[in-house]
C-alpha cells in the first residue's frame, strides 16, 4: 500500500512538473506573439501617421525636386505600411481593404514620379489626404485597447477570430471600401483587364455537357472513352464553365470548358510518368506544332521550353500585327510527358479572349547609347505586353548580357513609343 | 642475355602503355544521342556544363539546367573551335567537346548529390575545387522554374500545398498553389509568397503547424504546374472546407467551383 502511495505521489508530482512546463512554454509563446503583434501594430500606427503627413506635405510643393522627394517617401512608406498591416491578425476584409487602398496610394505616387504628372497627383490627393486623416483617427480609436499594457493576449485572439460586425475595425473597413471606390475608380485599362480575365466578351452560343466532352476529346484524343464526371461552375462564378473530371486507367484529370462557345480553358492530367527520356526536345517541338495545328491555334509561336524530371513545359504566344509582334497576354501553356510525348496539360485561359491590337508609333533606340559599353545586345524583337497601368503596349524585347565571363543575361522590355522601361529581369 | 634484356624492355613498355589509362582521370562520354539546347535539363546538361567549364568557357553553376549562361558558353566554345555557332549541342559539337575535355562523371554527380559548391576547371586538382559547406539544396531535387520564381518559392509553396491539401486530388493541390499565386497578383494581398503564406489567419496549415511537414513529390509537381500557368481554381483568391470552416465571413465570398473537399471563391 505504502509503495502504491509512493508511486502515485511520484506520478502526480511528475505530471505537475510537466503541466507547469507546458503552461510556461505556452505563456512564453503567447508573450512572444503578443510582442510581435504589438510591434507590428506600433509600426503600422507610426507609418500611417507618417504617410498621412507625407501626403499632406506633397500638396505643399510645386518644386519638382521637393515633390519627387515626398513622392518617393510616400511610395516607400505605403509599401512598409502594407507589410505591417499584413502581419496583423485582422479580419480578412479589413486587411484586404487596407492593402488595396495603400497599394493604390503607392502606385499613384510612383506613377506621378515616373510620368511627372504632378497636377493629377495633387488633384487626387486633396481628397485622399483628408480621408487618410479620418482613417488615422479611426485607427487610433480602434487600436487604443491594444496598447493598454495589461498583458492581455486574449484581446488579440478575439480580434483574430471576431466577425467584422463585432470588430473594432468595422468602421475602418467600411470607410476604406468607400474611399477606394471613390478615390481610385477603375481606369478603362484596369476595367478591360478585369473583363478579359472574367471572359466577359465571349458571346458564343451555349453548349451542352456532351458537346463539352466532344471538345475535350477532339483536343486530347488520348482520353477518348474515359469515365467522365461533369459538373457546372457555381452560380457566382464570373463565367460559367463545365468542370469535367475524368479517369482512364491510371490517368486522372480535369478540364474546364466554357459554357459559351465551348472553349477549353484548362486541362491537366496526372499519371505515373516513367523516368525514361524517350522523347527528344525536337520531338516535343514537333508534337507541339502538330497539336496547335489540330486545335486551330494557328497564330501561335513557341516562346520558351523548360524540361523537368517528368515533363516539358512549353510556352506559346500569339504573333500578330504588322510587326509580327509576340502578344504575351495571349499565350497558352502546354505540358508534355517525357516518356511518351503525350499531352498532359493545356492552359488556354488567356488565349480564349484575344487582345485588340492597336497600332503604335515605333521610335528607334540606339542600344549603344541606351546600355553601358560593357553590355552586348544579343537579340531584339517586338512584343506586346501590359504596362503597370494594364495598358497593352508595343515594346522592344531585348536580350542583353554583360561582356564578361559571368554571361549574366537580362530581358529588357522598352516601350517603342515613349521608351519607358517596362520590365527588366535576369534570365536563368 | 641480350634477348632477355629485350624481353624485359618490351614487358616494361607494355606495362607502361597499359598503365596510361589508369593515370588519366576517369572519363566517360555519357552524352546521350539527343541534341541538347536551351531549356534542356538533366545529366546531358551536367556533362555539357562540366566539359565547358573544364575548358574555361563556362563559369556558372553545374546544375543540369541549360539556361542562358550555358547557351553563351556553348556559343563561345563553338566559335573558338570553328564549329557552327548556334548554341545547340549536336553530334559534331559534342564530339569536339569530348575530344578536348575530360569529364569525371562520378565525381561531378557526387558533388551535386551532396549539395556541395564546386567547380570543374581543367588543370586544377579536383579536391581544390570544392568549397566548404553546402548550398542547402542537398539531396532535394532541383527544378527548372519560370524566371520570376526561385527554388525557395517552390519549397515554401510545396510546404503550404502539402500542409493544406495533401489528401486532395492533384487538381485540388494545383488549385491551392494557384490561389497563392493569384494573391500575389491581387492588390488586396501582400507582395511576396512568404508574406502571403504567413499572413496571420490566411492558411490553416500555418496555424496548426502542418506547413512544416516535408512535402512529397506530388505537392512539388502541383506547385510547378501552377507556376507554369495552370489555375484549376479559375482565378480564386480563397478556398475553404465546408465541413470544417468556422468563419461566417468565408461563406459570404462568391463561389466558383468545388474540387475535392475545397470550395474555391473570390
Amino acid at each position: 500500500m505504502k509503495s502504491l502511495v509512493y508511486l502515485l505521489s511520484i506520478a502526480v508530482l511528475a505530471l505537475g512538473v510537466y503541466a507547469y512546463e507546458v503552461r510556461s512554454d505556452n505563456q512564453e509563446l503567447k508573450q512572444t506573439i503578443h510582442a510581435q503583434y504589438t510591434n507590428s501594430l506600433s509600426n503600422a500606427s507610426e507609418k500611417l501617421s507618417y504617410l498621412q503627413r507625407s501626403v499632406a506635405q506633397s500638396l505643399l510643393f510645386q518644386d519638382e525636386k521637393a515633390l519627387q522627394n515626398e513622392l518617393d517617401n510616400i511610395w516607400r512608406t505605403s509599401n512598409e505600411l502594407r507589410s505591417s498591416i499584413s502581419n496583423l491578425p485582422l479580419n480578412p476584409d479589413v486587411a484586404n481593404q487596407w492593402l488595396r487602398y495603400l497599394g493604390k496610394i503607392g502606385d499613384e505616387a510612383k506613377r506621378a514620379a515616373t510620368e511627372g504628372d504632378y497636377e493629377s497627383w495633387q488633384k487626387k490627393m486633396t481628397v485622399v489626404h483628408q480621408n487618410l486623416e479620418k482613417l488615422t483617427d479611426e485607427w487610433t480609436v480602434a487600436t487604443a485597447q491594444f496598447f493598454e499594457n495589461d498583458r492581455n493576449f486574449d484581446k488579440w485572439q478575439q480580434v483574430a477570430k471576431a466577425d467584422l460586425e463585432e470588430s473594432p475595425f468595422k468602421n475602418i473597413a467600411s470607410n476604406l471600401k468607400t474611399y477606394t471606390e471613390k478615390d481610385f475608380p477603375l481606369t478603362t485599362s484596369e476595367s478591360d483587364w478585369l473583363k478579359k480575365r472574367d471572359l466577359k466578351h465571349i458571346r458564343d452560343r451555349e453548349i451542352t455537357k456532351d458537346e463539352a466532352i466532344k471538345v475535350l476529346e477532339k483536343l486530347v484524343p488520348g482520353i477518348k472513352d474515359a469515365t467522365y464526371t461533369v459538373s457546372r461552375s457555381k452560380e457566382d462564378a464570373p463565367y460559367p464553365f463545365y468542370h469535367i473530371q475524368f479517369v482512364k486507367g491510371s490517368c486522372i484529370g480535369y478540364a474546364d470548358i466554357t459554357v459559351k462557345g465551348g472553349h477549353l480553358i484548362s486541362f491537366l492530367s496526372e499519371r505515373p510518368v516513367q523516368p525514361d527520356k524517350n522523347v527528344t526536345q525536337e520531338k516535343v517541338k514537333e508534337l507541339t506544332k502538330q497539336f496547335i495545328q489540330r486545335a486551330g491555334y494557328d497564330d501561335l509561336e513557341i516562346i520558351e521550353m523548360q524540361e523537368n524530371h517528368e515533363s516539358w513545359h512549353v510556352r506559346l504566344a500569339r504573333v500578330a500585327g504588322k510587326h509580327r509582334a509576340i502578344v504575351y497576354p495571349d499565350g497558352i501553356q502546354m505540358k508534355i510527358s517525357k516518356d511518351s510525348g503525350e499531352l498532359l496539360g493545356l492552359n488556354a485561359m488567356e488565349y480564349v479572349q484575344k487582345e485588340n491590337i492597336k497600332d503604335q508609333p515605333v521610335i528607334p533606340i540606339d542600344w549603344k547609347k541606351f546600355f553601358r559599353p560593357n553590355t552586348i545586345v544579343e537579340q531584339e524583337r517586338f512584343i506586346y505586353t501590359e504596362n503597370e497601368a494594364y495598358q497593352l503596349r508595343l515594346c522592344y524585347e531585348v536580350i542583353a548580357r554583360f561582356k564578361d565571363d559571368s554571361n549574366k543575361t537580362y530581358r529588357v522590355v522598352v516601350d517603342t513609343e515613349n521608351h519607358d522601361v517596362i520590365k527588366v529581369e535576369q534570365l536563368p | 642475355m641480350k634477348r632477355r634484356k629485350t624481353f624485359i624492355a618490351v614487358l616494361l613498355l607494355a606495362l607502361l602503355i597499359g598503365a596510361i589509362p589508369l593515370m588519366k582521370p576517369e572519363e566517360s562520354s555519357a552524352f546521350s544521342n539527343q541534341v541538347i539546347e536551351r531549356g534542356a535539363f538533366g545529366d546531358d546538361v551536367i556533362e555539357l556544363q562540366a566539359r565547358l567549364q573544364y575548358l574555361g568557357f563556362y563559369h556558372g553553376k553545374i546544375d543540369g539546367k541549360f539556361g542562358w549562361g550555358t547557351y553563351w558558353a556553348l556559343r563561345n566554345f563553338q566559335e573558338s573551335y570553328g564549329l557552327k555557332v548556334d548554341g545547340i549541342a549536336g553530334p559534331q559539337t559534342k564530339k569536339v567537346l569530348v575530344n578536348n575535355s575530360d569529364f569525371d562523371r562520378e565525381w561531378v554527380h557526387a558533388q551535386i548529390n551532396a549539395g556541395r559548391e564546386f567547380t570543374y576547371y581543367g588543370g586544377i586538382p579536383l579536391d581544390q575545387q570544392v568549397k566548404k559547406g553546402k548550398t542547402g539544396a542537398s539531396k532535394s531535387k532541383s527544378y527548372q522554374l519560370p524566371a520570376k520564381f526561385t527554388e525557395r518559392d517552390l519549397q515554401l509553396m510545396a510546404n503550404a500545398v502539402y500542409g493544406e491539401a495533401r489528401g486532395e486530388p492533384y487538381e485540388g493541390q494545383v488549385a491551392v498553389a494557384a490561389v497563392i499565386l493569384n494573391r500575389l497578383e491581387s492588390p488586396d494581398f501582400p507582395n511576396t509568397i512568404s508574406e502571403i503564406i504567413f499572413q496571420p489567419g490566411a492558411f490553416t496549415a500555418v496555424a496548426d503547424g502542418q506547413i512544416w511537414l516535408t512535402p512529397n513529390e506530388r505537392a512539388k509537381q502541383a506547385v510547378l504546374d501552377a507556376m507554369n500557368g495552370w489555375d484549376p481554381s479559375e482565378n480564386a483568391l480563397y478556398y475553404f472546407n465546408p465541413k470544417t470552416a468556422t468563419s461566417k465571413w468565408i461563406w459570404t465570398r462568391p463561389q466558383i467551383k468545388q474540387i475535392g473537399n475545397h470550395i474555391f471563391c473570390y
